[in-house]
This record gives structure tokens, C-alpha cells and sequence, in this order.
């Protein structure tokens, strides 16, 4: 009796399909961004969206999609379309300016303040339509007065959309996109515009340096040079193998030893470089490029 | 440390059944076990219930538990509840709840840990991860008024708690909990453990298993499940000399990749979370 109770029980636990993990597993080996348990709901969705797009019925035909069809790769790049798509906003990882703010601005202020240079310089890689570039930008201006006194902070940001870059250098956003913003925060750099949007304000807009770039055109991104920290969040995902190869080479070069390459929340390099070193900060990672002295 | 509880009856022959290989182990002597004593029993089911461990129905008998869990589970949740009990928490200086997470969550990465680099006795560093701590129990109860300002300090300058307790008490959690643990008369190998987790470069009866302790107990810190303060640091997890004493032991370790390892643990971590405030609701 006991024996049947429990087989019921356990015939009663709806398992995700074992398509599902598999399919987890070729986004992460491809495009290095890993899916946890917690959104397997969410990667099923996508997936589903995408089935229906194609009229594919099961997950076993939607994985061969992905792995044995000839256009596997631009299959791919629809789903981490799917899976990324509306994710940027202001704010969106406080854990990275976190362990900037406590961690890494200090030990960076301290060795270069010996050396007597007090400018820092940052690169938001693939910066879309400018929510990230904007975000450090109004967290050194919030630094200035206490940890930043005295410092020059560059934001450079670039990105391979011009139409993207537009929207940027505008500014203008809507409600959605400022969701992490605190109220101290919103009333000090957002001004209202028409159709309930708001404006980064001049201040912050004018710190921040747009410019169109590809990351794979190597006679242009040589000259992004000492740079401190390097954001790349949910881009990286979408070049494959040797191309991911060679951006992450070129960003070890434009950094200065002992600078940070910061990935978006999931993403790994796991693979891809044996230069950069994953660290560990509370509830963040970053890639850091050690000095030559180990 | 005579202000400490005295070693239960239940909790040796636990230990040795939980030092035994799960073949070796009979099944209706731990049974019996658990069922002498009421209490106990009610909460292994509340916790053999729990998400964690995948239950979706009810488990409603020890028995069943063992058949739903396997032995080797079973044992994690046995010695678990008699801890909780064990320990009073109406003295401690240090929020139970964190306390458990932190001490949960820590067993179980430790575990997993132990699974990709080729550590074999998975269960015994489950076992590490659990009690690595207990000296931080041992302070709050012999140093009541003394942790709690190490804990506001250590919270304060966001620095790690052991060394915060060195400077104040003289004594970290650490060495008490060690002293605590030979008292109780553990396994050599888990009293080093406890010891020597923050210290792994002078462990000499179980060096890998106190160093893949000492990886998981950070790993917990630097993901939320610390001792519910931020702690102002970076872990360089490669650069750890616990790390080069797991993959001089288990070169297989060199494999790991350690960013799908700690989004993965992430997943642990949730439920590790809804399970303690489930059993210590």
C-alpha cells in the first residue's frame, strides 16, 4: 500500500520535458548565457513562441532545429532574441554598482591615486539604446562628491545600430524602462517630456560619449584604449565562437591590468579566454584581467 | 564552554551511521532511531516534505520517507533535525534563520562541489558543510553580549566574521567550534573541518575536504547566503589556496566551470531558503 502511494506520488510530479534541459544546454554552449531552473518556465515559453512560429509540435523536433538543420545558427539567434528581448533598463544589476562602489573603485583610486592619475575611464560595449551608459553615468556623478572627488570619469558607450545609438543620445524613456529608478534618483536626473516619457537630464547626458562601433572591426576597436571597466551585458551571446574569441581578446587588451570585464547576469566566458579570471563579488561575477605580477 | 548543551543520546550513533557507507547502513535500526523520539520524527517529515528534496505529495511515515528519499537523504534531514533541536535558539546572538541558511546551503554546495571534482565521499562533506559552523553557536552562547557587538561590528565594517572575532573575542568561531566538536567527540576528519576551514593550508587529516568546505562556505557568502550582512570583498576563487589543495588531490577539478557552477547553485539557494523558513517556521 505504501509502495503504490508513493509511485502515485511521484507519477503525480509534473516533469519539464527532458528537451528542455537539453535545449539549455546548446544556448549555454553557444551563446554562453545559462538559463537557471528558476526561468525553465520562461525558456519553455520561448521556445513554444518559436515552435509556433515554425509549426514545429514537440521539443525533441524544436531541439533537432537547433542543432541539425543547416540555419541551427539563425534559429539560434531567434530564441536568444526571445530570451533577451526587454530586458534592459536603468538599474537593471545593482550588485554590479555595488561591488564597484565598495570593492573595486576604492583599490582602483588607491593604486592609481599613488601614481597621481585621477581619471577613470569606462566602456559600455553594445550600449543599445543607452540605459546602461546612462546608469553608470548618473552613479560616478552620485560618487563625485565623495569617492570621485577631484576624478575625471569617461563613459564611452557604442553599438553596432545606428537607429539604436539615436534613441540613446535622445535619452527619452518611458516609465517601464526607469522601474529601478528611486524616487531620489528619478527627481534628480529625469525631466518630464511629452507622452509621460522622461529625459535623462543634460548633466548625465553629456558625460556619456555615443559612437557607432563594431566590436569585430579590429582597425577600430584597437584604439579603445586604457580603459578601467568594460561592460558587455547580453552581447556577447550573439557571435559564435571565434568571434566571441576575438572580442573578448581585444577587450583584454583595451583594459588596464587589474581593470574588469562585467558580463550580464548569467553570462560565462567559460571557454573562451584563459587570460581574464572570474571573480566573485556578493551576488555578482566579473572577468578581471590580472596584472602582470601574479 | 560548560554553558554549552551536553552531547544527546541520538546524535553518536547518528554521526557513525552518517560516516558509513549507505550500503552498510540498516535500515530498520535508523528507523527505529528516528521513531524513539517524537519530535524529531515530526520534523524529518516536515522537511522530507519539503521542495527541496522534490516532494510534491505528502510523506507521511519515516518508512515512506525512506523509500521516497533513499537512505542517503534521509540521513542529511535526520542529523539536520537533531541539530535544530539541539541547539536552543532562544540564546543565540545570530538570527537562527541566517544561521541555517548559511549552514544548509553550505552542505549542499559542498556536496555538489565534491560531485564535479571528483571528490567521492559526498555524503561526509555534506555532513562538513553542515557543521562547519557550529562554533559560531558555541560563541553566542558562551559570549552573549560579547558576539553580538563582534556580529554589529563585523556587519558595520562588512568585514568577514571570523577575523572580527579574533580581534575581539580572541577567539574565533573557528577554533570554538572545534573545541565544542571534540568535546562531542566528532570524526577526526569533521573536527578538523571546523577548525581549519578558514585556514585550509594547515589541515593534515582530510585536506580536500576541509578546502572544498572552506570554496563552499564562501561561495554561500558571496551568494546571499552569508551571515545576513554584504561583506565588502572580492573571492578569487583560483587564487584560493584551497583551491589548489582540491586540484592537486582531484586534477579533474581544473574542468570546472565555475560560472555555470554558481548560477546553478543559485537554483540550490532559492530552495534552501523556502525549506529553512518552512522546517523553522
Amino acid at each position: 500500500m505504501l509502495q503504490t502511494n508513493v509511485a502515485a506520488s511521484c507519477a503525480a510530479i509534473p516533469l519539464p520535458d527532458p528537451f528542455l534541459f537539453r535545449i539549455r544546454d546548446v544556448v549555454y554552449q553557444v551563446a554562453g548565457i545559462f538559463q537557471s531552473d528558476e526561468r525553465i518556465t520562461f525558456l519553455e515559453d520561448r521556445c513554444l513562441r518559436r515552435m509556433k512560429a515554425l509549426s514545429l509540435r514537440s521539443l525533441a523536433e524544436y531541439f533537432d532545429c537547433l542543432t541539425m538543420r543547416a540555419d541551427r545558427d539563425a534559429e539560434i539567434r531567434n530564441l536568444l532574441n526571445e530570451i533577451t528581448v526587454g530586458e534592459t533598463c536603468f538599474f537593471r544589476y545593482p550588485a554590479q554598482l555595488e561591488a564597484l562602489r565598495k570593492v573595486i573603485l576604492p583599490a582602483i583610486i588607491e593604486a592609481k591615486g599613488k601614481l597621481s592619475f585621477t581619471r577613470l575611464r569606462v566602456w559600455s560595449a553594445g550600449c543599445s539604446t543607452g540605459e546602461e551608459p546612462y546608469t553608470l553615468s548618473i552613479f560616478f556623478q552620485e560618487l563625485q562628491q565623495s569617492l570621485l572627488r577631484g576624478w575625471t570619469v569617461e563613459v564611452l558607450a557604442t553599438d553596432l545600430n545606428e537607429r539604436s545609438l539615436e534613441r540613446a543620445r535622445r535619452g527619452v524613456y518611458t516609465d517601464y524602462a526607469l522601474r529601478n529608478v528611486t524616487p531620489d534618483v528619478h527627481q534628480k536626473y529625469f525631466v518630464p517630456v511629452e507622452n509621460g516619457q522622461f529625459q535623462v537630464s543634460e548633466a548625465i547626458r553629456s558625460r556619456v560619449q555615443f559612437n557607432r562601433l563594431n566590436l569585430l572591426d579590429d582597425s577600430r576597436v584597437i584604439f579603445m584604449k586604457g580603459l578601467d571597466l568594460v561592460f558587455c551585458c547580453n552581447v556577447m551571446i550573439y557571435f559564435d565562437g571565434s568571434a566571441k574569441r576575438k572580442v573578448v581578446q581585444h577587450f583584454h587588451s583595451n583594459l588596464l591590468p587589474n581593470g574588469y570585464l562585467f558580463l550580464g547576469h548569467s553570462e560565462s566566458l567559460f571557454g573562451y579566454s584563459n587570460d581574464f579570471r572570474l571573480v566573485h563579488f556578493p551576488e555578482t561575477t566579473a572577468y578581471l584581467k590580472p596584472s602582470g605580477l601574479r | 564552554m560548560e554553558a554549552l548543551p551536553t552531547v544527546p543520546s541520538i546524535l553518536r550513533p547518528l554521526i557513525s551511521f552518517l560516516d558509513e557507507p549507505v550500503d552498510r547502513v540498516d535500515v530498520d535500526q535508523l528507523t527505529e532511531l528516528i521513531a524513539s523520539d517524537n519530535s524529531i520524527a515530526a520534523q524529518c517529515l516536515r522537511m522530507a516534505n519539503s521542495p527541496l528534496y522534490g516532494r510534491r505529495r505528502a510523506v507521511d511515515s519515516i518508512r515512506g520517507a525512506v523509500i521516497a528519499l533513499g537512505l542517503a537523504r534521509l540521513r542529511e534531514i535526520l542529523i539536520s533535525c537533531v541539530l535544530v533541536r539541539l541547539l536552543p535558539s532562544q540564546k543565540w546572538k545570530i538570527n537562527p534563520t541566517v544561521f541555517w541558511e548559511h549552514s544548509f546551503g553550505c552542505a549542499m554546495m559542498a556536496r555538489q562541489f565534491a560531485l564535479r571534482t571528483g571528490y567521492p565521499h559526498t555524503d561526509k562533506a555534506y555532513l562538513a558543510g553542515l557543521l562547519h559552523d557550529l562554533g559560531i553557536i558555541a560563541n553566542s552562547v558562551v559570549f552573549p553580549e560579547e558576539f553580538q557587538e563582534v556580529l554589529q561590528h563585523a556587519a558595520e565594517k562588512e568585514v568577514p566574521l571570523h577575523e572580527e572575532e579574533g580581534r575581539q573575542l580572541g577567539i574565533d568561531h573557528a577554533e570554538s567550534g572545534a573545541l565544542l566538536a571534540g568535546q562531542w567527540r566528532f570524526p577526526e576528519e569533521i573536527c578538523e573541518v571546523i577548525r581549519l576551514h578558514h585556514d585550509v593550508q594547515q589541515a593534515r587529516v582530510n585536506p580536500p575536504l576541509t578546502a572544498i568546505v572552506c570554496l563552499s562556505d564562501q561561495l554561500c557568502r558571496m551568494r546571499g547566503l552569508g551571515y545576513g550582512y554584504y561583506e565588502s570583498r572580492l573571492v578569487d576563487f583560483f587564487k584560493d589556496p584551497a583551491w589548489a589543495v582540491v586540484t592537486k588531490e582531484h586534477p579533474q577539478a581544473h574542468g570546472l566551470d565555475m560560472a555555470r557552477f554558481t548560477f546553478e547553485m543559485d537554483d540550490y539557494i532559492r530552495e534552501i531558503r523556502s525549506m529553512v523558513s518552512a522546517v523553522f517556521r
